[in-house]
């Protein structure tokens, strides 16, 4: 019987402070329980997930857990009656994670268990479809666990060009050839036009925008794209040297327009035809290093040039 | 210089001048420069011809000499001016371009014999002339020398150095090699001649075959009994003023890919009304006004003023950035950034040779990391959107080529891989120098597989020669159809195939060269604009920005 009303008085105390009460205020409230009654009390408390732990400058306080957290912890508690300490500790680390996830290293850094302990617990906890495992795309072997109802973070499964850790390049081709096709016409019918330079130069560019909307009219996605995923397809056709950028200020509401200004592309053509160099054999030969009059491989007897001489 | 670059010297040499100036060449180019002695020496050939082979080299500009203390003549060979010799062809064209056969003719004598006087080279070219037109029809001297004095305003040819003229006359004893001065004004004066005359044709039938005829006839006669009136006055061909004109077409044809015709004949127009006024290794062009460049629109280019702003405007405000808004007086001051435009030259260069050679994948890596300066490997696989396995394949497969370098920022001061920064950066000059180095061994390659060529079929060579030789004296003396018939068929039908066979692989080969030799140009103008450093600043300080409406330089034709 004694055991209980220190607990309850404590419960009171952290309600009243719900930003946290020190051990010290635990003492003057009640001065005439004994120091180790009160740490039992509030390791029990804590152990049943009442309390909250928590670290200041000062030194431990002691919070009320709010009723938010505390569901599915009860939940949890029901779930396991007699549950570990460990068990509680590794599924809070986990928790704490978010959405990104732990790793399981991490989780034994953090908890301070062997590593046998650990693996048991996760095959506990994932059994009982409270966490779940998520292959990262940075690394295939490694596995993060987060919580069972949350959804990964981006970062982790990598967004709208992986399925299922897969990087789909087809996908990306695919796309890169559309949106380069969408712009090369606007071009062409620029130019074909033959207005003033200026509405001709002008109207062969499309923002980011229009290429989205183009792309979602296609249909050619299984996964909804943003007009970010978008823009980096059209990136990756500036590193293909076939298109170029330029960002202009526009009205904050102008369709498409991102924090007051909108990004334009247009297709451009190259502005050098293939070099010279490239146009003779010796510019592409894998054997050029090797190669020298009187060796086994030499200008006379160079088989790409008898080839490309033949041609 | 490179052991390629020697190579490819060794080749030229022998094949325009032969065995002996080839040794003496490529022995100053090895070893720099030295006193006539020593080079004697150290070849093994007697004094004698070693005079003569420098003789021919100083001749041609591919040899300098210098007096060093204690009355020591020194000879050095100018590598690069020797790797000049690949261009010949494309000088001579342009020339043709510009000033048709007659300019041709001009530039091709001059370059094939090094230094000229004006009247030998007029007479040459008439007589060249008069032989390729129908009979009757002669080249008049003035028409030549007509067009040798543009040649000489448009500064495509110049007048070499000479010794000056000493007033006092003092007896010493002359120096043992003379100093040649020129100054600036002097280099394309024109001395005042008056050549007449016609072409005149060598008939080899009416008259002896030797030819010598000429000096025998008082009619014809100035030859070679009287005194030649321009002697001592020798012009040259004027290289640099050459490779201004290449590198102009190549920024014209830039704009040209990139914007429309219009656009590039605007760009054609400002760089030449920059032409005579703009050093060629100056930065930027002198400053143009908007209504220059409309007064020196070519004819029948008829855009509207208005049309001719929205033109400038839009070249200034190109991301290729090749032109410069540098003022607002005069409806807009306009500038060509020189240098910019010869390091995108430079740069699409490299991004084509890595797409021909690694793919075009590889080509999208390489523009990314040189528009990002610096990545990791994680970035780059994400920004360029290529599976992490290939795309450090590719990484790896062009950093062994040296196209991309690695920098290593460490965090630590042991320098541990594990806790290092490992960035990938592509480093222009460095990738651009690589890459000349394989044009000049590509160059040499190709000049080898010719050579090779033609020495496998020597033997046929020499019989369809003296089969022509045959056939055309047997024309001259009157023969009839049914013996040419014969004697052509000495070469029977799979020679003459083979013939044909060769002769194609020999263009082919040539061709080649010419174009690989392009890509030299213009990595070469990369180069020698970057290693000039301080210097283009000096003289970008030079420009005088107020005397932007004054200079109106007109169009020179």
């Amino acid at each position: 019987m004694m055991c209980f009303l220190p607990t309850l008085r404590i419960i009171e105390l952290c309600h009243q402070f719900p930003h946290g009460i020190t051990d010290q205020v635990i003492q003057n409230e009640m001065p005439h329980i004994e120091a180790q009654q009160r740490a039992v009390a509030i390791n029990r408390l804590l152990s049943m997930g009442q309390l909250d732990l928590l670290r200041s400058n000062t030194g431990l306080l002691y919070r009320i857990k709010d009723s938010q957290n505390a569901g599915p912890v009860s939940f949890f508690l029901s779930k396991m009656k007699g549950s570990d300490n460990q068990e509680k500790l590794v599924y809070q680390i986990i928790e704490d994670a978010g959405n990104k996830g732990i790793w399981s290293r991490d989780i034994r850094y953090k908890s301070n268990l062997p590593l046998t302990e650990i693996n048991k617990i996760l095959k506990n906890l994932e059994s009982k479809k409270l966490i779940k495992a998520v292959k990262s795309v940075a690394a295939s072997k490694k596995k993060v666990y987060m919580l069972y109802n949350l959804q990964p973070d981006r970062s982790v499964t990598g967004g709208a060009w992986y399925s299922d850790q897969d990087f789909e390049s087809e996908f990306v081709e695919v796309l890169n050839q559309q949106c380069f096709k969408f712009l090369q016409t606007k071009a062409e019918t620029a130019r074909e036009s033959k207005q003033n330079p200026m509405i001709q130069r002008n109207s062969s560019f499309a923002s980011s925008h229009e290429v989205w909307k183009y792309i979602c009219e296609l249909g050619i996605s299984k996964v909804e794209l943003s007009m970010e995923d978008i823009e980096t397809i059209l990136n990756t056709l500036i590193y293909d040297g076939k298109v170029e950028m330029t960002i202009i200020a526009a009205k904050e509401g102008t369709v498409g327009s991102v924090d007051g200004h909108m990004k334009l592309y247009r297709a451009v053509n190259p502005i050098i035809p293939p070099t010279g160099l490239v146009r003779a054999p010796c510019g592409l030969c894998p054997v050029f290093d090797d190669c020298h009059e009187g060796g086994e491989i030499s200008p006379s007897n160079c088989i790409y040039m008898t080839e490309w001489l033949e041609f | 210089m490179t052991q390629a670059e020697i190579k490819l010297c060794s080749l030229l040499l022998q094949e325009h001048f032969g065995e002996i100036v080839e040794k003496i060449g490529v022995h100053l180019i090895r070893t720099g420069s030295q006193p006539l002695r020593v080079i004697a020496h150290d070849t093994g050939t007697s004094l004698d011809q070693v005079k003569k082979a420098l003789c021919v080299l100083i001749q041609h500009n591919l040899v300098i000499y210098q007096v060093h203390k204690r009355g020591v003549v020194e000879y050095e060979a100018q590598c690069s001016r020797v790797l000049r010799m690949l261009r010949y062809p494309r000088y001579i064209y342009t020339a043709k371009t510009l000033y048709s056969d007659t300019g041709e003719l001009i530039v091709e004598e001059l370059l094939l014999n090094g230094k000229m006087t004006m009247s030998a080279v007029v007479k040459k070219v008439a007589d060249r002339l008069t032989e390729t037109m129908e009979d009757g029809k002669t080249m008049d001297y003035s028409e030549v020398s007509n067009t040798f004095v543009r040649l000489a305003d448009t500064h495509f040819v110049q007048r070499c150095p000479w010794v000056p003229v000493t007033e006092n006359s003092d007896p010493g004893p002359p120096p043992p090699a003379p100093i040649l001065v020129i100054s600036e004004k002097d280099m394309y004066l024109v001395p005042k001649l008056s050549l007449i005359g016609k072409g005149k044709r060598r008939r080899s039938s009416d008259e002896d075959a030797a030819g010598e005829p000429k000096a025998k006839r008082p009619k014809h006669g100035t030859d070679n009994k009287e005194p030649i009136p321009d002697d001592g006055i020798y012009w040259q061909a004027n290289l640099d003023r050459f490779h201004q004109h290449f590198r102009d077409q190549a920024i014209v044809s830039a704009v040209a890919n990139r914007m429309d015709q219009t656009s590039s004949e605007i760009v054609r127009t400002m760089l030449r009304m920059s032409e005579i006024t703009t050093p060629s290794t100056a930065p930027f062009t002198q400053p143009l006004s908007s209504n220059e460049i409309f007064r020196s629109l070519p004819v029948g280019y008829n855009i509207s003023k208005q049309v001719l702003d929205q033109y400038l405007t839009l070249l200034a405000d190109d991301p290729l950035e090749f032109v410069g808004k540098s003022g607002d007086s005069g409806g807009g001051m306009y500038v060509i950034n020189l240098h910019k435009a010869l390091g995108s030259l430079a740069t699409a260069t490299l991004e084509s040779v890595v797409q021909e050679r690694f793919g075009s994948r590889c080509a999208r890596i390489f523009r990314l990391v040189l528009q990002k300066k610096h990545l990791e490997q994680k970035q780059v696989e994400d920004f360029a959107m290529i599976p992490a396995k290939e795309a450090k394949d590719m990484l790896y497969k062009m950093l062994s080529e040296n196209f991309i370098s690695l920098q290593e920022i460490p965090k630590t001061p042991d320098h541990a891989p594990s806790r290092t920064f490992y960035l990938y950066t592509v480093n222009i000059l460095s990738a651009a120098r690589m890459l000349l180095h394989r044009c000049y061994k590509s160059i040499a390659n190709l000049i080898e597989r010719r050579q090779f060529e033609t020495k496998e079929n020597k033997r046929l060579l020499e019989k369809s020669q003296r089969v022509e030789a045959i056939i055309a004296s047997m024309q001259a003396t009157g023969a009839e159809d049914a013996q040419l018939q014969e004697i052509e068929e000495m070469i029977t039908a799979p020679e003459r195939q083979q013939l044909e066979t060769l002769k194609r692989n020999v263009n082919k080969l040539d061709a080649s060269e010419i174009q690989v030799d392009e890509t030299i140009f213009l990595l070469e103008s990369y180069r020698s604009k970057v290693t000039m450093g301080t210097l283009g600043w000096l003289s970008l300080l030079s420009i005088d920005f107020s005397s932007g409406h004054g200079s109106g330089v007109q169009a020179l034709h």
